[in-house]
């Protein structure tokens, strides 16, 4: 008897030292996002306290925050505006911290409920073909139409005034639950048509047979059999879909239909930093940086998880199957 | 008796401190009728920071508007081109001289000018006055109530015919002659015959909102294409003619919508743009003010920049509420915010206008920090502590900062604050819907006409109105509403300026509204522009297009 598939994959992952590092950069950024209460501790306030007319001590001398003529002070690098003050006089760090979380928080929450989703789509259309598939699919490319951050804008426009209310489910207008429902509608199709693709070839193997054939409810079959056998394609998908929803939700953010101010978001930090590049560059560059590293960082990883549980590489996925 | 006659002095006085800062260059010296001192000809392209809430003069009320449709329709009666006092004259415009104003103060008379035509070769009648005025009342206009005293306007609106008949407006198209009778005497309805929302139109003009196809008007130039959230073009007209109001030098002035000023500050300073109507963003506003100072202008414009506190809604149906936003806020933050361009101010009429109170503010120095804590004690008093309250703002540059800056002291008084950003095209719509139940948030309001009842419409209770209501915080305060009538009457405003007075000082005591300065605009043109004698700032309408010219 082989090793397991998954330790076989593990084994791969682990000799990926680049993917390691990269997923190892991304958890410390997620440790950075968790800590964010405790550098506001450190720097004295809070995300989105307002402090325009306030002042710091700079090597002895009282500095405005916010210059009479509406600059902000730059990086200090200590406890207090260690990244610098936005407009409104806030602890740039703190609030790329708390940012992190908003950011972060959309991204997993919408690519987990993204997979919840694909999946379900994908495996009762690949399953059960015929008119439930032909439904699917149509539904599919109607979101598929769209360019995922033309339908993101026009989705997060829609609900940020009236909310969400969809039978029990209330989102109110303006939470972040409202960004995480529209970045995870607007990842379905990228989701759901290769596990559908999997489930239509999945269903005609020998194993989905034999489960059948002893009686096995098309439920049973489902998660039994289909579901166990999907899990290293939504494996692999699942980080690349956390990278392309943080980045959605910087771009709604950005375009003002994400993550509402004075909340903090990297998207929302970015727009406003866009405004003031010539004199205080530090208010993009900050969020900027830690976009691109925590999408990177989700990017390469995911390319290690791919690689490592490439069936090519293997017959380990293959033994597995009945 | 002319309205015209009792103005001068009392504005000299009012608007010498918008002289007194220096408005840039002297007063036009074009005595109308024909093109001013400026190079001859030529096209530019000029930038607004969002679409215009309408290209459509009966429904058109902010400044991104009624800066170029001032040159596109005009009223009866309107301003001398000239800066400082000089522009608060009222002149005749299509009429041919000021009203004739009945004893009693309800009748006016006047005559439009003969042979005039629009744009479009269409004659001018006298009943398209009454046509205009229709449309403004039928589209239920923001500028609705500025036109309510008419008699048989009510009636009109009630009746919901567009094409019914106003009582009290009578037009002889043989003649020209127009008799606006008025239910009761208004001292500022000549102003009201100088707003672009009685600028005439043919009465061929559809009651609908015009702004992709916007009407011909009188005027010097022509809006000959509207793409909305794009551009539209204003063309000069040929042949213009009016005493006292210039033709105009530039033959084609393209104004695009560009939504990044940074974009347009940047774009005037590389010569890609000519004009840009917002105030360049902070980022650039130093280094233009040092390297571009040749062609750069900051002017105090008559104006209040407040946060509206809907009293009809809680937590602000309370008073303490509105006293501790009152007692908390700090308009310095705000002028930091604004890159150092606000005049602090406590008062709801700005400094300029008739009617302006000098007293010590009575929540503390507009220039100094707010007292955030007795702020808190009186929302603990209210026991409002953590109530829920929406601040609206809108998109244009540097709003929703202040609106960062608005919520954030909610809380920190004690209440829960949210904020809700929306485009600055649809913002003043949405918030003066009364069905939106805006709680609280950003307004400012720039004088239509040299005179306290602009500012103080804002809490008149008798104007509020379903929708464009100008009323956001819902005030309706019977006492205001009464003393607004019964000043509304008197047609000699010196001699009520201190009632007028009196009235912006009980609204202040009340907190109806939280004022906090007025904002100062500028001028900003690029290098091919002539910006030293071409660039007339009018003390309500802006930066005159028409005075525009190259080099």
């Amino acid at each position: 008897m082989g090793q397991s598939p998954w330790r076989l994959a593990l084994r791969r992952l682990r000799r990926d030292r680049i993917a390691l590092a990269f997923g190892a950069l991304f958890v410390v950024l997620a440790l950075l996002a968790l800590a964010a209460p405790l550098w506001a501790d450190v720097a004295g306030r809070g995300p989105n306290a307002t402090n325009e007319t306030g002042t710091i001590d700079v090597g002895g001398e009282q500095v405005d925050v916010v210059s009479l003529d509406g600059v902000p002070i730059g990086p200090q690098w200590r406890g207090e505006y260690f990244l610098g003050a936005d407009a409104n006089g806030r602890d740039v760090m703190v609030r790329l911290l708390y940012g992190a979380r908003n950011s972060l928080l959309i991204g997993i929450a919408a690519a987990l409920l993204t997979t919840l989703l694909a999946t379900l789509v994908g495996l009762l259309a690949g399953f059960y073909g015929r008119w439930v598939d032909a439904v699917a699919r149509s539904a599919l490319d109607v979101i598929w139409a769209f360019p995922v951050v033309l339908l993101g804008v026009a989705l997060g426009t829609a609900l940020a005034l009236g909310g969400l209310t969809v039978g029990p489910i209330d989102l109110a207008a303006g939470s972040i639950a409202i960004s995480i429902a529209v970045i995870a509608v607007v990842y379905v199709p990228y989701m759901a048509r290769p596990i559908r693709g999997e489930v239509l070839a999945l269903r005609e193997r020998d194993f989905v047979a034999a489960a059948r054939a002893q009686g096995a409810s098309a439920t049973r079959t489902m998660a039994g059999e289909l579901l166990p056998n999907l899990a290293p394609t939504i494996v692999v998908l699942a980080p690349l879909m956390v990278a392309n929803a943080i980045l959605l939700e910087a771009a709604l953010s950005f375009l003002g239909v994400g993550v509402v101010p004075p909340d903090p978001s990297w998207g929302n930090m970015i727009d406003a930093g866009v405004e003031r590049l010539v004199t205080a560059p530090h208010l993009a560059i900050a969020p900027g940086l830690m976009l691109v590293l925590s999408v990177l960082a989700l990017n390469v990883f995911g390319d290690g998880v791919r690689d490592a549980l490439d069936r090519r590489g293997g017959a380990a996925w293959e033994a597995e199957r009945p | 008796m002319t309205v015209k006659s009792s103005y001068p002095t009392a504005l000299a006085l009012a608007l010498a401190a918008l002289l007194a800062v220096g408005c840039g260059s002297s007063g036009s010296d074009d005595d109308g009728g024909g093109a001013s001192a400026g190079q001859q000809g030529g096209a530019i392209t000029i930038a607004q920071g969002s679409q215009p809430d309408a290209l459509d003069p009966a429904l058109a009320y902010t400044s991104n508007s009624w800066e170029p449709l001032w040159l596109v329709y005009t009223a009866p009666l309107t301003y001398k081109r000239a800066e400082g006092t000089e522009g608060a004259e009222l002149i005749p415009g299509v009429a041919t001289d000021l009203p004739e104003i009945s004893e009693d103060g309800r009748t006016y008379t006047f005559t439009i000018r003969d042979g005039l035509e629009y744009s479009d070769g269409t004659p001018v009648k006298a009943s398209d006055f009454e046509h205009a005025i229709k449309r403004v009342l039928n589209l239920e206009s923001g500028g609705t109530y500025l036109f309510e005293g008419i008699e048989g306007a009510t009636e009109y609106i009630e009746a919901g015919d567009p094409e019914g008949d106003i009582a009290g407006i009578e037009a002889d198209d043989a003649t020209g002659e127009v008799t606006v009778r008025l239910t009761a005497a208004d001292g500022s309805f000549s102003n009201v015959l100088a707003t672009s929302f009685a600028g005439l139109v043919p009465s061929s003009t559809p009651f609908r909102n015009m702004t992709e196809d916007p009407p011909p008007g009188v005027g010097p130039y022509a809006i000959t294409e509207s793409v909305p959230n794009r551009q539209f073009v204003m063309e000069k007209v040929d042949g213009f003619d009016i005493p006292g109001i210039p033709a105009g030098n530039l033959d084609t002035i393209t104004t695009e919508i560009v939504k990044s000023p940074a974009r347009a500050a940047q774009d005037v300073i590389d010569g890609r743009l000519d004009y840009m109507q917002d105030p360049p963003p902070t980022d650039l506003a130093a280094e233009i003010r040092e390297a571009h100072a040749d062609r750069y202008k900051e002017w105090p414009t008559l104006s209040v920049n407040y946060f509206f506190l809907n009293q009809s809604l809680p937590p602000f149906d309370d008073e303490k509420v509105r006293e501790a936003v009152n007692v908390g806020l700090d308009s310095t933050a705000i002028a930091r915010i604004l890159g150092g361009r606000l005049s602090g101010s406590c008062n709801i009429v700005p400094d300029g206008i008739p009617g302006h109170s000098e007293r010590e503010c009575p929540f503390g120095d507009p220039d100094g920090p707010g007292d955030v804590e007795a702020a808190k004690k009186l929302i603990e008093e209210a026991g409002a502590t953590g109530e829920k309250v929406t601040v609206w703002a809108n998109n244009d540059a540097t709003r929703p900062e202040i609106g960062q800056y608005y919520t954030g002291l909610l809380d920190e008084i004690g209440l829960d604050a949210d904020l809700k950003v929306i485009d600055g095209a649809i913002y003043f719509d949405t918030i003066g819907n009364v069905k939106t139940r805006a709680q609280t948030g950003l307004a400012n309001w720039y004088a239509d006409f040299p005179h306290p009842a602009t500012f103080l419409q804002q809490v008149d209770g008798t104007a509020i109105q379903p929708t464009a209501n100008g009323n956001y915080g819902m005030v309706d305060d019977p006492e205001i509403n009464e003393e607004i009538a019964e000043l509304l009457t008197e047609t000699d405003l010196p001699s009520v300026a201190d009632r007028w007075e009196a009235l912006d000082e009980r609204v202040i005591d009340r907190s109806y509204i939280a004022p906090y300065g007025s904002e100062e605009l500028t001028t900003f043109l690029s290098d091919r522009m002539d910006f030293e004698n071409c660039s007339l700032v009018h003390p309500l309408y802006g930066n005159d297009y028409s005075s525009f010219c190259l080099k």
